[in-house]
């Protein structure tokens, strides 16, 4: 198995408003296993949004490199796509959904009948068929971010990267969510990093949880979720394995352990 | 029903213009002062005149003058502007002049452009344009600066070139506020067009009620004043559903919301 995505010796730091320096991330090194599902926890204001911008190439690190499928990347990687918690601001209000889908595509200059069936069957696969003409705001959030999705599938990501995606939206529709990207993940297998503030949604997806910690935050631990796939909302959360991992994550991101 | 809305709000908005006019009608109705001639008669003389006699004389250029200065004033605004609320330096050595440009009353700079172009049509059009610009720009430098950040980080991850950003993401998210400056700048571009008649002209709606005020034509002076005002809420009439129908998007969100 090959490391998608290498994270080595990564440090950022800030130039904070009163002159002073923020230093974020120290000396980050972590690395992500093809079609793995890796989530990245920690307290809120750690630097999981940072180590996101890293890795989609909106920034770089002040120290160490970041490479994807063994290239250091200097701006957005080629093959990654992302999907992002508001959905409200990331989806174009003036573009309906099969346009919103299209936009990322415009760069990859498909044939118009290639785009169609790129654009029919991610909506297909996050069960929004028939919705293309809408425009965003006519749809639920939880149907927004099932089209942020199928956007990022139509690119046909190697690499899948979700910054809190299902945050905003209620208990019910983040239950389906989540089923919804095991679903995309067994279907195409892609690399999928989350990151979350939900540790049981950590434990339900992922194959890996990366905990950071600290001021400057350092990889607290890597823990591995050996429970098997396919996993269920009722089985996995009952069985007594989720109630461990849960158990040891929580008390690692609240620095008990 | 929404035929039935229609018509109800259309009685709405009439009301007090029909009882202002009826009220003009009567109480001016047998006035033997020159200066207030009745409603009546100026009725009369304002359909010899402009149903449709003097319309290609005196409206034509009028209009004409208009719709190029004000065309000149958009594409000028609307281009310069993106370009320079996307690079925020530039902007900064800008700002000064631009600010210092629109304080300026754009009626005044009538004389300036005489003295440049001499009475000539293309002095008219100068002037409509320069005064109709800065509110365009000022909008669209705003409206570009102002754009979501998130809207721009994902369209950048899905690697889009920063001038597809610039021209797919920040314009058309801008659009709301850069309509306000195009508002303001059609405005302006109505009174430079009148005011620029006003001197050295022949034809014109400005001349055509300029010459005939010198001339004691008052009756004539008073038709020229209510034709400008009915051009101007047409203008406006024409502006709105051309903004409601380029933002349909954004009022669509809003009722929403």
């Amino acid at each position: 198995m090959t490391a998608e995505i290498s994270i080595r010796n990564v440090s950022m730091q800030y130039p904070d408003p009163d002159g002073g320096i923020k230093h974020v991330l120290s000396d980050i090194s972590y690395d992500v296993t093809e079609h793995h599902f890796v989530s990245i926890v920690g307290p809120s204001g750690v630097g999981k949004t940072t180590l996101l911008r890293l890795l989609t190439g909106l920034a770089r690190p002040t120290a160490g490199e970041i490479q994807v499928q063994g290239q250091r990347i200097s701006g957005p990687p080629t093959g990654l796509a992302v999907v992002l918690q508001d959905y409200t601001r990331s989806l174009m209000p003036w573009l309906t959904i099969e346009k919103n889908i299209a936009l990322p595509l415009k760069k990859q200059k498909l044939g118009k009948n290639e785009t169609r069936e790129r654009i029919e069957s991610s909506l297909q696969e996050v069960g929004l068929t028939g919705t293309g003409k809408q425009y965003p705001w006519q749809m639920s959030g939880g149907m927004q971010q099932r089209a942020s999705i199928a956007r990022a599938l139509a690119v046909r990501p190697d690499i899948l990267v979700m910054d809190e995606p299902f945050a905003s939206v209620d208990a019910q529709t983040r239950f389906d969510l989540e089923d919804l990207v095991l679903k995309v993940r067994a279907d195409f297998g892609i690399t999928t990093l989350m990151v979350t503030h939900d540790i049981d949604e950590a434990v339900y997806l992922s194959d890996e949880i990366v905990v950071l910690h600290g001021r400057p935050a350092v990889v607290r631990d890597v823990v591995v979720v050996d429970i098997p796939f396919p996993r269920s909302q009722i089985e996995t959360r009952n069985d007594p394995k989720f109630a461990d991992l849960r158990t040891h994550v929580y008390a690692m991101v609240r620095g008990l352990e | 029903m929404r035929a039935g809305r229609r018509l109800l709000n259309i009685l709405i908005g009439a009301w007090l213009p029909v009882l202002l006019i009826y009220l003009w009608w009567t109480a001016s109705a047998g006035s033997t002062n020159p200066y207030f001639p009745p409603l009546s008669e100026i009725w009369t003389r304002f359909q010899e005149l402009w149903v449709f006699d003097q319309v290609p004389i005196h409206v034509v250029p009028s209009l004409q003058n208009f719709a190029m200065g004000y065309a000149i004033a958009v594409v000028v605004g609307v281009g310069v502007g993106a370009l320079l609320g996307a690079s925020r330096s530039t902007y900064r050595y800008v700002e000064p002049v631009v600010d210092f440009a629109r304080s300026i009353p754009a009626v005044a700079t009538v004389p300036v452009f005489i003295a440049i172009f001499g009475l000539e049509t293309s002095m008219r059009v100068a002037a409509i344009a320069f005064g109709a610009t800065w509110p365009i720009l000022l909008a669209t430098i705003q409206g570009i600066r102002s754009t979501d950040a998130t809207l721009t980080d994902t369209a950048t991850v899905f690697r889009l070139t920063s001038t597809q950003v610039l021209w797919r993401v920040r314009m058309p998210a801008a659009m709301p506020i850069i309509f306000s400056g195009l508002q303001l700048g059609l405005q302006i571009a109505f009174v430079v067009t009148i005011a620029s008649e006003f001197l050295g002209a022949g034809f014109g709606i400005g001349a055509f009620t300029q010459i005939a005020t010198d001339s004691f034509l008052i009756l004539d002076a008073w038709t020229g004043v209510i034709l400008m005002g009915l051009l101007g809420y047409l203008i406006n009439i024409i502006f709105d559903i051309v903004e409601r129908l380029s933002l349909r998007w954004y009022y669509g969100q809003k009722k929403l919301a």
